[in-house]
Order: structure tokens, then sequence, then C-alpha cells
């Protein structure tokens, strides 16, 4: 027990990631709000950004950190696309709940 | 709840002042000092020579440190899963990205970590909190319902997901770990492990194309957001509680 408490090692890191990246799935999962699964999606980016370093620092090999960066990017253009479209279909129906997103059913 | 984190953490403060005091020949120079050579270099040596290691240690402090950014993280997210109110929900994301950002620099991760908290803490949660303001309606229910057994069967099936990753994530070995070790301390170069110049060595080097395409979305992205956030009719403005002049 004082090993796992004292001795922080790479597991460590992974299993917060994994942890995280559950939290998001759980968000996107149980959540109706489509601004709430977006968040969900980017802490699960984050997660997979945190594995992408540990894995990285492990080898030693910075290939990771590259990757991570270009991750970063291209979550910042996922969530300017993502919120432009909340904002529209809050524009038209008045609220953005995605439950009630049916239009597109039949 | 408070008093007992309080405590919890003074505990640990009290360990790590313990430890710290006893003797410690482990920690010794990555980098020896010259035999001989003038006072100076021998200064400039030491002074040059990177940080001990900490992530594989048994450090105190280290492990605390980790375990309040771990916690901060968590919590955040957590945070964000289960507050009705948006507004609370972007502040438990600020905060869960601020751990993360701390937990990077933990990895000798310091250009990721600052870019973290640029483009996360800095730049999207704005974005956020402006969509928030904008919508400004308070969610009727938060929780999609379902039933008793779907609760249940939920229930099982994250457990046993979270049970396994745990358990295969544990186990993780560093492939050889005199080499994971060394490649960012012990070697002069070491202490410029995971910083601007190293990372932009090898972002220039081996991810130039992806680096040109990731301009090329960013510029789709933006001419994209502007395109679907833009009202499509002239006037509709007017009609709701959206102020003028969004997204042009």
């Amino acid at each position: 027990m004082g090993n796992i408490l004292f001795n922080v090692g790479y597991g460590h890191f992974l299993v917060l990631a994994a942890v995280l990246f559950l939290i998001g799935v759980g968000a996107v999962l149980v959540r109706r709000n489509a601004l709430i699964i977006l968040m969900g999606v980017e802490l699960m980016l984050n997660a997979a950004n945190m594995t992408l370093l540990t894995f990285s620092r492990m080898w030693g090999d910075l290939s990771g950190h590259t990757f991570a960066l270009i991750v970063i990017a291209v979550a910042a253009a996922e969530a300017s696309v993502g919120l432009a479209i909340v904002v529209a279909v809050f524009r038209g129906r008045r609220n953005v709940d995605v439950d009630k997103l049916t239009t597109l059913r039949h | 709840m408070m008093r007992l984190l309080i405590l919890i953490t003074s505990a640990f403060l009290a360990w790590g002042a313990v430890d710290a005091m006893a003797p410690q020949a482990a920690y010794a120079d990555p980098i020896p000092a010259q035999q001989g050579g003038n006072p100076r270099a021998r200064v400039n040596i030491v002074k040059k020579s990177p940080h001990l290691d900490r992530v594989e240690s048994r450090d105190k402090g280290m492990a605390l440190l980790f375990w309040l950014f771990a916690a901060m993280t968590v919590g955040g997210a957590l945070f964000v899963v289960t507050r009705r109110n948006l507004i609370a929900a972007v502040m438990g994301m600020v905060g869960s990205f601020l751990g993360i950002s701390a937990i990077y620099m933990m990895l000798y991760a310091h250009f990721l970590s600052v870019v973290q908290m640029l483009v996360y803490a800095g730049a999207i949660m704005v974005l956020f909190v402006f969509v928030v303001m904008i919508l400004n309606r308070p969610e009727d229910e938060p929780v999609a319902p379902s039933g008793r057994a779907g609760q249940v069967i939920g229930g099982l099936a994250i457990l046993y997901l979270v049970g396994r990753l745990v358990m295969l994530l544990w186990k993780v070995q560093p492939p050889d770990p005199i080499k994971a070790l060394a490649a960012p301390v012990a070697t002069p170069e070491g202490h410029e492990w995971g910083t601007v110049k190293a990372v932009g060595t090898d972002l220039f080097n081996g991810g130039l194309f992806p680096f040109e395409a990731i301009s090329i979305l960013l510029l789709v992205a933006v001419v994209g957001a502007i395109a679907i956030a833009r009202p499509l009719h002239a006037g509709q403005d007017n009609e709701g509680d959206i102020p003028e002049g969004e997204g042009h």
C-alpha cells in the first residue's frame, strides 16, 4: 500500500489517464446537453495526450510530444466547429438537448 | 471532509520532512564533477547538470504533489459530469486542465504543459464560456433517464471496464529501465528534454507535413465555424436573446 502511495511511477500516470478517459466517456453517454458532451470529448482527448506523453517519457522518445501537440491543435479546431454547430442548433430550436434533436431520425 | 483533507496533507508533509532529513547518499550528481580544473568551471557544470529524476523515485513530496494534482484533475472532471449549472461545469473543466498541465510538467513535458495551459485553460475554455453565456439556458434534467435494469447493467459494465484497464495499465513496465531513465536526465543534453527546442527540432524534422496540414485544418475550421454559426436570414438575430452581430 505504501508502495502504491509513495512510489509514483508510470503506472500511476497511465491509470490517471484511463480514469480521465472514462469520466469523459461518462459525460458523453450520460449527459444530454451538447456543451457537456463536447467537454467530455475534450476530456477524452486530454487523457489520450497524457498517455502519449507518459509513453514518450517511458521510451525516451520525443515523438510523443509532437503527436500530442498535433492532437491539441486538432482539438482546438474540433472545439471551435463543435461550438459553432451548437450555436447554430440553438438558433433554430432554442435548446441544445441532444435527445430532442430527432429531425434526422426518419 | 475538508478537515480530513487537511489532516492527510499535513501527514504527507510531515512524512516528507522526516524523509528529507534522512541522509541520502543515493542522490548522486548524474554528471561527475571534473577532477581538478578551476572551481568556476566546476560550478558551471554543477549548475548546468539536470535535476534529479523524480518520476521513478521514492520522493514523498513528489508523491504528494502527484496525488494533489491527480485529485484536482479527477475532481474537476467529475464536476463536469455532475453539475447542472453550465458555468460550474466549465470552471471544473478549467481546474481539471490546470491539473493536467501540472501532471505534464511532472512528465518532463515542459513545452506541452505551457501549451496545455494556454490553449485549453486559456482559449478553448473562454470559447466555452462565451457559448454558455450566449445560450443562457439552465438545463432541465442533466442526466438521461434510464430504468433500474439499465443502471445496474451500466454500472457493472463501467466497473468491469475500469478493472480491466487498471489491471492492464498497472503492469506496464519501461522497456529498458536504465535507458528510459537515462534519456531525460543523465546525459549532458538531458535537461533540454521536452523543452521548446527539443520538441521543435523533432516537429520540424519528422512532422513537417502534419504541421502544414494542421495549419490548413485550422484555416478550414475558422472558415467553417463562421459559416456555420452565422444567421441564415437577416433579421433572425432580432427575435431572440442572441446579441446582434454574433457570428459575423
